[in-house]
């Protein structure tokens, strides 16, 4: 790992080499490790370092970018001049103001960082697997899945005095685990390895295989569903790039232009992001070193802002909300720590709420049909169940769905109090949810 | 390079090793995107680094760096065997290849016009001249964007393999959203997702004629707000080239993905119908259809001259006269079938291990004419450019939906229609594929976003299609 100092110094050095009239240095990298199993083995295993330096300069409103990640003087030096070029043979983005603006925040520059993550090896990683693949082979399954470990170092530096610097871990332990015609999943994500929990993932996934043997068939069709914290972030995830940021609002294609401050969802619905929350995988600043602010979406189904990274803020008069993505970027800004709050229902109570519909586990391959009106389809898999009077009853072959996730989200009628961090890229922390006329169009042969 | 590749070999059979690869990789690219008038964004980025794979143990393990040293060579090839020696804890059979022949060879790559030598003022004057073209009423989002990368790869194994390829790629597309206040529609030229890549230089940017296209993108978009909706029901389809590039990639790139079939991507990108049983007698689709694998195709963004593993470039049958019969494979899955390795063994970068990813997966052409096919049709749809996509992970159940479509009516063209969308499953629908159009109409689209494995990694891969028409399909899923 590179470190505070050397990152800072690599970064002012930057700063220093650059004639521009704002010059922006942004540092990101570190390790990774992803040890894989499938077929109840290792098969693939793999660890990476690398880093990217990343400089923007502007003249004006002309803004250059270039990258590199070969760190030597020369390789700096070079970086530095091909962002400046870049920029002289720009020509003027009007919406460019400014690069961010130093905020006198103090920030935790460890607050997602754990030392036990940070020296958690292959072969403690072989060993937690080895523990998955063991339960699963007593039971006559197959377990596949993924153990990652990352360690990330970020800072920024500009010519306006701002100066940050964070690292943070992040460790996911997935299993998916298949029977002969049946698959069970489970997935949990940490700042420290030490509060995942093997036995929670084996049992989780290796129990939804072994009910979901022998799955019959239902007939697409509208369904009262309830999804897990997997299959409820897989379907909202969308809002991210679709609807909750200042870019789609500006090209008017979210669903809130012009509604800010209408009920559009149910009571139920409170959705925000807070990179500083202990729900989330913490992050303390964004891509521009500006502190993270916690920007609510919807407020007991009030909608009530978006988030907003430089560009976007500075040319409407606005300060940005800390979420910028590495710059530059076709989906900046972009909600980073999303948190949809819960309700008080346990799980088993809601499944007792259904007289009759559908246990969902996971949702997979999901994409817009209709970006405006926010409709998704994709397929259910690792986990599909009949629940009939309050009690599911037997599994059910998978089912592809189409529907709108503002209509879902107004027919949510429940949520559970226990809330979920489901990582992928992104950390995102939600509950379950029972869901009133979730609309399947299709279905397949297994 | 030598004294890295010399020093990784060395470190790691002194490990103990029983196999070593090393990849050498620099790599420079270009970004440039215009929106509404102005550049959205414009980027240069270097990268380079290494990655060692070993077997040790009879298990894989791999490490990879960015500090592209001898020293650091030596660290991370040992690193790389204490990776394996940690996967050969949950063992259960020795890693074997498959033997393959050894290359020493350096390929360059030949382009008309270098697309790092050509100005970026003269790139961002085309793309906004284009947005000019496509600004008219009704329009909101006017986008266009080019793509430029060069790289240098080399590959050195134990096996005394020493190639050195180079590789430059192109890609460049426009696009305008219209609204009217309701609906958003989209229009993309030449292909939706960033337009068309290839492995040629500027030259792509140059054919493409944006200047002369962009002014009927915007007028379609706008023009789909008021069309009607695609009517729903089973009927016949004609899907045109980008849109079946998408549909030959989901319905038979993945499912021919051997490590897919063996069930090695399960747990993230899916596992596949198309088991081993089913290889030389599955009727996978019509007569007419037959699916190549073809990484020697000239330009072809899928193409190569050799693989991560070292395996010379191939052209072979995944589908021949409809039966399935051909797998993507790397030298592991080979051996574990009894087959010869084909070379699909491609990783996105030096930091990543090479897993099977498609090549040019192409469906080849048949005999008809765009319009001998639209003439056989008493009522359907012709449907165009990709707007929404979503497939099973067994990858039977798919749905996509397209930009635009036209009603077909008694074997003429009729009107405009919105929101087009088809529904099926894959074995199928391509068996109800009843028409191809000719080579005259055969174009290999480039997707360069093609993502698989864990760690996720995206791939640049291609499919050369004409027109074909479907029978009987499930049309209209959205009300």
């Amino acid at each position: 790992m590179i470190g505070k100092e050397k990152a800072l110094e690599i970064l002012k050095k930057v700063i220093s080499m650059s004639n521009a009239e704002q010059t922006e240095a942004v540092l990101s990298g570190g390790k990774s490790f992803v040890t894989a199993y499938a077929n109840n083995y290792i098969h693939r295993n793999s660890g990476t370092e690398d880093y990217t330096l990343s400089v923007r300069v502007a003249f004006g409103k002309k803004v250059g970018a270039a990258s590199v990640n070969d760190l030597s003087e020369e390789s700096i030096e070079k970086v530095v001049k091909d962002a400046m070029l870049i920029a002289e043979n720009q020509r003027e983005n009007p919406d460019f103001v400014s690069f961010a603006k130093p905020e006198y925040v103090e920030i935790n520059e460890e607050a997602g960082f754990s030392e036990d993550t940070a020296n958690f090896g292959a072969m403690q990683r072989a060993e937690a697997v080895k523990k998955i693949i063991d339960a699963a082979k007593e039971k006559k399954l197959n377990a596949t899945g993924t153990f990652e470990v990352e360690i990330n170092e970020l800072a920024v530096v500009n010519s306006l005095n701002v100066e940050r610097y964070a690292k943070r871990t992040v460790a996911s332990l997935k299993s998916v685990v298949l029977g002969e015609n049946s698959s069970g999943y489970s997935k949990e994500s940490a700042v420290n390895v030490k509060d995942i929990s093997v036995e929670r993932v084996l049992n989780e996934s290796i129990g939804v295989a072994e009910k979901g043997k022998n799955p019959s068939a239902v007939e697409p069709g509208k369904y009262e569903v309830i999804l897990t914290p997997y299959a409820l972030a897989e379907f909202i995830s969308h809002l991210g790039y679709l609807t909750l940021n200042a870019r789609a609002l500006k090209e008017g294609s979210s669903f809130l232009v012009g509604k800010f401050g209408q009920k559009l969802l149910g009571d139920n619905i409170t959705m925000l992001d807070d990179g500083l929350s202990d729900e989330t995988i913490p992050m303390p600043f964004d891509f521009e070193g500006v502190p993270k602010k916690k920007v609510i979406f919807f407020e007991n189904g009030v909608a009530k802002g978006v988030v907003y990274d430089t560009l976007t803020a500075y040319k409407e008069g606005k300060e940005s909300t800390g979420h910028a993505l590495p710059q530059p970027s076709p989906f900046s800004p972009y909600p980073m720590n999303f948190i949809m709050e819960g309700g008080q229902s346990s799980v088993e109570e809601m499944i007792s709420h259904v007289e009759k519909g559908l246990f969902v586990q996971r949702f997979w391959y999901t994409n817009p049909m209709d970006p405006r009106k926010a409709v998704i389809t994709g397929m259910t898999r690792d986990g599909l169940f009949l629940i009939e009077n309050g009690k599911i009853t037997k599994p059910l072959q998978n089912m592809r769905f189409t529907e709108s996730i503002i209509t879902a989200l107004n027919n949510t009628v429940e949520l559970s109090e226990t809330k979920k961090i489901i990582y992928d890229m992104v950390p995102m922390t939600v509950p379950y949810a029972r869901i009133k006329d979730f609309t399947f169009t299709g279905k397949t042969e297994f | 390079m030598r004294d890295i590749v010399e020093s990784a070999l060395l470190s790691a059979k002194r490990a103990g090793a029983s196999y070593v690869d090393v990849r050498i990789l620099e790599r420079e690219e270009e970004d440039i995107s215009t929106k509404n008038g102005s550049v959205d964004a414009l980027k240069r980025s270097r990268t380079k680094g290494f990655g060692v794979r070993v077997i040790a143990n009879g298990a894989w393990g791999f490490s990879s760096s960015f500090r592209l040293t001898p020293d650091e060579a030596e660290r991370v090839a040992a690193e790389a065997v204490e990776i394996a020696k940690a996967s050969s804890k949950t063992k259960i059979d020795d890693v074997s290849l498959a033997d393959i022949e050894i290359y020493q060879d350096r390929v360059p790559q030949k382009v008309l016009i270098n697309p790092f030598e050509v100005p970026v003022k003269k790139k961002i004057n085309i793309l906004l001249e284009s947005d000019k073209l496509m600004r008219i009423p009704g329009v909101i989002v006017r986008k266009g964007s080019m793509f430029f990368s060069r790289e240098w790869k080399t590959f050195a194994s134990s096996e005394g393999a020493y190639i050195e390829q180079e590789r430059i790629v192109s890609g460049a597309g426009i696009s305008a959203v219209a609204t009217n206040g309701k609906e958003i529609q989209i229009r993309s030229y030449p292909s939706s997702f960033g337009g068309d890549y290839q492995r040629k230089g500027f030259e792509l940017v140059e054919d493409a004629k944006f200047l002369e296209n962009a002014e009927r993108v915007a007028n379609e978009a706008v023009a789909l707000l008021s069309a009607k909706p695609c009517p729903s029901g089973r009927m016949d389809i004609i899907l045109k080239g980008s849109q079946l590039a998408l549909q030959v990639h989901e319905s038979m790139g993945h499912p021919a993905e051997l490590d897919r079939v063996l069930g090695e991507e399960a747990s993230f990108a899916g596992t596949s119908f198309l088991t081993p049983e089913k290889l030389g007698n599955f009727r996978y689709g019509s007569d007419l259809v037959n699916i190549t694998a073809d990484a020697t195709i000239p330009e072809a963004l899928g193409g190569f001259a050799y693989d991560d593993e070292g395996v010379k470039a191939k052209r072979i049958y995944l589908v021949k006269n409809g039966i399935f019969v051909g797998y993507l494979n790397s030298r592991e899955t080979a051996k574990k079938l009894k087959l010869q390795p084909m070379g699909a063994m491609r990783a996105q970068s030096w930091s990543f291990m090479p897993i099977i990813r498609m090549t040019s997966v192409n469906l080849e052409p048949g005999d008809k004419t765009l319009d001998e096919l639209i003439s056989g049709v008493e009522h359907g749809i012709l449907m165009d450019t990709n707007k929404s996509w979503s497939i099973d992970q067994n990858r039977l159940n798919f749905q996509f939906g397209t930009e635009i479509g036209w009603e077909i009516k008694n074997g003429k063209i009729q009107d405009m229609v919105k929101n087009p969308t088809y529904t099926g499953i894959t074995y199928e629908f391509w068996r109800s594929c009843d028409g191809i159009a000719n080579k005259d109409f055969w174009h290999v689209w480039g997707v360069p976003n093609c993502g698989k494995g864990e760690p996720m990694q995206v791939m640049q891969v291609s499919h050369g299609v004409a027109p074909a028409r479907f029978r009987n399909v499930q049309v209209g899923v959205l009300k």
